[in-house]
């Protein structure tokens, strides 16, 4: 499986959530810590269209315990480069044995 | 495993004129749904669309495949009755690929994407024979009815 590095990471999960939020990608980069639930009016259902994008862009899976973790885009990023983590696909972290 | 139209009645929280399943062909728990719909001529939509020329509204083929939604999510991972809570769908993605006349059956095909304890994304695909008339990716979820506004 391809490894990525951070900034591929954090392109990738804020082109997905400018889609799903239908916010200009500089707008929500711009918004990253704001919190989607509160500033951004996205609901739980929206969380979790985020996390399939994600899964499939990526081809990972994600339990569900880690939707509560998509509640910004800084989350949502690191949520995914957690992941990605452990599952050895982040550039410049140990492998996996 | 096929479901009557009495279970199907069971499941799904919509009543006449609003129920657009008449039954369950194949259903494989967590995983894909099968419903059929034969769309008479005497069905109440077609009194206003259009009075002159019958024609099934598309939104009411995304209903039909929203409620077979409902029975898959139900059969698959709502195993305890909940009658304080209700569906709402949250988006919804469609195309519109032929229309739907008096006299044809409707075939609902759902497919799980991703589910989680309190929704899920599915993808549907409505067919008349062989042909595809609709296509739809839907996220919905469940709400407790006291949390609605």
């Amino acid at each position: 499986m391809e490894t990525l590095s951070t900034e591929e990471v954090e392109k990738d999960v804020t082109a997905i959530v400018a889609e799903v939020t239908e916010l200009d990608r500089e707008e929500i980069w711009q918004k990253r810590e704001a919190n989607f639930f509160k500033e951004l009016e996205i609901d739980s259902l929206l969380a979790l269209e985020i996390l399939a994008l994600i899964e499939k862009k990526f081809k990972i899976q994600i339990p569900e315990e880690k939707l509560v973790d998509i509640t910004s885009l800084t989350g949502t990023i690191n949520m995914t480069k957690a992941v990605l983590s452990e599952n050895g696909r982040l550039k410049g972290e140990p492998q996996k044995a | 495993m096929g479901i009557s139209f009495e279970e199907v009645r069971r499941l799904v929280p919509q009543r006449y004129p609003f129920l657009f399943i008449d039954k369950v062909v194949e259903l494989e728990e967590g995983k894909r749904i099968l419903c059929l719909k034969n769309v008479s001529g005497n069905e109440s939509f077609f009194v206003g669309h259009f009075p002159e020329y019958a024609i099934m509204p598309g939104v009411l083929t995304l209903e039909a495949l929203a409620q077979a939604s409902i029975i898959l999510f139900k059969k698959s991972f709502l195993k305890e009755e909940t009658s304080n809570s209700v569906f709402l769908l949250a988006s919804l993605r469609a195309s519109f690929v032929k229309p739907v006349f008096p006299g044809d059956q409707l075939l609902l095909e759902v497919n799980v994407e991703k589910v989680v304890s309190k929704g899920a994304i599915v993808q549907g695909t409505a067919r008349v024979g062989e042909e595809i008339v609709a296509k739809a990716s839907l996220t919905f979820g469940l709400a407790d009815k006291s949390s609605l506004g």
